[in-house]
């Protein structure tokens, strides 16, 4: 076995170059698949990162009779006594954060201007306001107490041409099924680096939103945060009650899971492609050196080699072939990927729209164990696939003919 | 140069089994560019074709500083919009157009709100264009005397949880500051097959938004309807010099967020379309670099012969780009081939139509076009990319000297 690999190192060091650049060719492969998937994947774990943050959260507890779609605000809809509720699944173990969230829609309007929103009462000191909390681009947060204030996204107050301290007007559906207007003024400003969101929620205290719809003690969700999002059946157990719906956060963002796994799915074909064109280069390479070698493969079988052997020096060549390119690949990859983990891709799209998949202004691209050794294996087989033919081609030589080639 | 092109010609064919390898790959290359290409044509027919029907026209005209993009719709009164009517219907290529005066608001029942678009046409003008009104499917469309009475989508009466005949409130702003909210019934509801866009636009008559928000005889919005898409850039450029003041804008403005989605991850495609091609290049440096190797002798007859370093290693390099054409011919018949296959089957998106605003927009099948739009450019990185993959071999053959070469068995 050792002898094998050393014969077959020493081959490839025959012609250095030619076998490092078909190295280089399937790493250069290799580290295009890795970049494309760790896109996709920074694209879509992001989108499904943010909307668990923003949207979804781990879980939410409703009213089993709630529909998102609707954003009723009829009691029955709603949850009753929603501190308490909150309470009492902030305590289940697995829980970091449990707080009530009042929806309602509605637009603002400014001048001659409106545009569509979604009002949401929030509780201000609450864990889960964060991503606003630490987003705050002018003025301030909200306090819970405030009754005439609210908070605008950055994407929104660009379009309506607005900063802190201005007054809005804005109109919400309310529980007796009427609309409501009243006139606000815009304490801070957020953003959440995703202008899709911030151009249409627009945050104000969970007790003036109460008041503001006529919703009362009552809230649409609980919306609630896991320390670990795979614990959710045990928190579902321990939650459910009559009245009660509790939806997962991947319920809530099914079309986003799905949509994930169809375009990995499509993305095999596009790999499989990239690693054809990379295995043409290493079947003419290999088939070449074993032209060259016609006359050594003959003495080799003349001393009594079989055709197995012979293939297997070649088969260990393209092996080598293939830990050379997948290390270049891994490499080139790993630095261009670590450039784009850090510093994004200016790709993504900025997106409007009440339903639908978030995004940032860039793409971070992300890099998982599964994609690297699912990806590396591939190249690795398609490589030694390729040397296959040649390998085999070197074996089938027949051995005085072989013998009296000219070189 | 005659002669040099049959010489490299020939040299390609020498050794039939490789030079088909770097073919096929190189081939490959150029066909997956098609395909992309193609699939992007198709999304952007299959996108823009239904973007018509839902913005209404093909060109809008507005009041100057109303802004463009389809998120905002404030209330500005457009001058003399009769006078613009009768200019636009001048126009060469125009079918139809007519006032319409859009804005936001909220259309809410017990069961629930929702933020909509209103729009309100002069539905006698719009006949023949309007695809709303065309698709009513229960009760009947809106004819301009029609007061409280509203047009809604399939998808907003399933979402609402209403009927024919259902009263639903529209709340909106008027164009002096007042809420108005009015409660009115349901005549007749649209299928336009795409429910998330349904939901984004209710109807009314233009006589009753005129009273309703303060806009008495004005509207905000021409709309201009075309006999065929594509000649929006023509029409424009004819109508700017005779509506100074205005803004124009065709559908492709509306959606920029579409045009840019496009255009940056075409311009990702771009770039790993050429890594491929590079990686389709090794081939081709690794093929020619062994038949420096091979032809040692031959090149030194060459040089022996009297052809400069210079002459050498054009053969090379012309040898290479003969392998780039080649596959550019393969991967054009390849290209085709899938294209081909793909338009017959089509590819269905229609679940990701929840996803962005645009994919919304997509209610059947996406077909792409046989993706021969960008052939060209793309034909000639691909000859670029394996002419410059040629480069090293043929400074490695033109450094030979000829009598050290000859001596070479």
């Amino acid at each position: 076995m050792i002898q094998l690999l050393k014969l077959a190192f020493r081959n490839l060091g025959r012609n250095r170059r030619r076998s490092f650049f078909s190295a280089l060719a399937m790493g250069m492969a290799l580290a295009l698949l890795l970049l494309m998937a760790s896109v996709i994947r920074g694209e879509m774990g992001d989108a499904i990162d943010l909307s668990i943050r923003l949207q979804s959260g781990h879980l939410q507890v409703r009213s089993a009779t709630y529909d998102e779609a609707k954003t009723s605000l009829q009691w029955e809809d709603l949850v009753e006594n929603p501190d308490q509720v909150a309470a009492q699944v902030a305590s289940l173990d697995p829980v970091t954060v449990a707080t009530p969230r009042l929806y309602a829609s509605g637009f603002v309007t400014t001048r001659n201007e409106s545009a569509p929103v979604r009002a949401v009462g929030i509780d201000p000191p609450s864990e889960a306001n964060a991503p606003y909390r630490d987003g705050i681009r002018e003025g301030e947060f909200l306090s819970p107490d405030d009754r005439e204030g609210v908070l605008i996204g950055w994407s929104l107050a660009q379009r309506l041409d607005l900063s802190t301290g201005d007054t809005v007007s804005l109109s919400v559906n309310t529980s007796n099924g009427e609309v409501e207007e009243q006139a606000f003024t815009v304490r801070g400003i957020y953003s959440t680096g995703t202008s899709g969101f911030d151009g249409l929620t627009v945050l104000l205290p969970l007790a003036k939103a109460q008041a503001f719809t006529g919703a009362e003690d009552h809230a649409s969700s609980i919306f609630v945060l896991l320390k670990d999002p795979a614990q959710t059946d045990a928190v579902i157990a321990a939650i459910q009650s009559p009245g009660f719906e509790v939806l997962t956060w991947r319920d809530m963002n099914e079309l986003l899971i799905q949509t994930e796994q169809l375009s990995s799915g499509y993305m095999v074909f596009f790999y499989l492609i990239v690693l054809g064109i990379a295995a043409t280069v290493i079947v003419n390479t290999q088939i070449m050196s074993v032209y060259e070698r016609t006359r050594e493969i003959g003495i080799l079988s003349a001393i009594g080699m079989r055709g197995r052997n012979v293939m297997a020096i070649f088969l260990t060549e393209s092996g080598m072939l293939a830990t050379g390119g997948v290390l270049l690949g891994l490499l080139i990859g790993g630095i261009v990927i670590a450039y784009f983990t850090r510093y994004g891709l200016p790709l993504a799209v900025e997106n409007f729209g009440i339903t639908g998949m978030l995004l940032r202004e860039r793409i971070y691209t992300q890099l998982t164990v599964q994609d690297t050794v699912q990806l590396t294996l591939m190249s690795f087989l398609v490589t030694v696939l390729a040397g296959l033919y040649p390998a085999v081609l070197a074996s089938r030589m027949e051995p005085v003919a072989a013998l009296r080639a000219e070189k | 140069m005659k002669l040099y092109l049959r010489l490299a010609w020939r040299n390609t064919w020498r050794h039939r089994r490789r030079t088909l390898i770097i073919v096929l790959a190189m081939g490959f290359g150029l066909s997956l560019m098609m395909m992309y290409d193609g699939l992007v044509d198709g999304f952007n027919q299959a996108i823009y074709g239904n973007a018509i029907k839902v913005l209404g026209g093909n060109i809008q005209v507005h009041a100057k500083g109303y802004g463009g993009s389809a998120g905002q719709k404030p209330l500005l009164a457009l001058d003399n919009d009769g006078g613009i009517l009768q200019t636009v219907l001048t126009q060469p290529g125009v079918v139809a157009a007519s006032r319409r005066i859009n804005t936001g608001g909220l259309a809410s029942s017990r069961e629930g709100a929702f933020a909509v678009g209103i729009t309100a046409i002069e539905p006698e003008l719009e006949q023949e264009v309007n695809l709303a009104g065309q698709n009513v499917i229960d009760g009947r469309g809106l004819t301009s005397d029609d007061g409280d009475s509203v047009l809604i989508g399939k998808g907003l009466a399933e979402a609402m949880g209403v009927g024919v005949g259902d009263r639903i409130t529209l709340t909106g702003r008027s164009a002096h500051e007042q809420m108005r909210q009015r409660t009115m019934t349901v005549i007749g509801i649209y299928d336009l097959g795409m429910p998330d866009i349904e939901k984004l636009t209710v109807y009314i008559s233009l006589n009753e938004a005129q009273t309703l928000y303060d806009l008495s005889g004005a509207s905000t919005e021409v709309a201009i309807f075309l006999d065929e898409v594509g000649r929006e850039r023509e029409v424009i450029a004819a109508l700017t010099p005779l509506l100074p003041g205005y803004e124009i804008q065709s559908f492709t403005d509306s959606y920029p967020e579409l045009q840019y989605a496009l255009a940056s991850k075409g311009q990702a495609m771009d770039i790993f379309s050429v890594i491929i091609l590079g990686i389709a290049g090794i081939g081709i440096l690794n093929l020619l670099l062994m038949a420096v190797y091979e032809r040692t002798r031959e090149i030194g007859v060459l040089g022996a012969l009297g052809l400069k370093p210079r002459q050498i290693s054009l053969l090379f390099i012309l040898e290479g780009t003969f392998i780039g054409v080649v596959g550019v011919g393969l991967g054009i018949v390849l290209g085709l081939a899938f294209n081909g296959m793909i338009r017959a089957v089509g590819l269905d998106f229609t679940a990701m139509s929840g996803m962005t605003s645009y994919t919304a927009l997509i209610t059947d099948k996406v077909y792409p076009s046989w993706g021969v739009g960008r052939l060209l450019s793309r034909a000639v990185t691909v000859a670029i990319i394996a002419a410059l993959a040629a480069v090293l071999p043929a400074r490695e053959a033109a450094q030979r000297d000829p009598a050290e070469a000859l001596h070479y068995v």
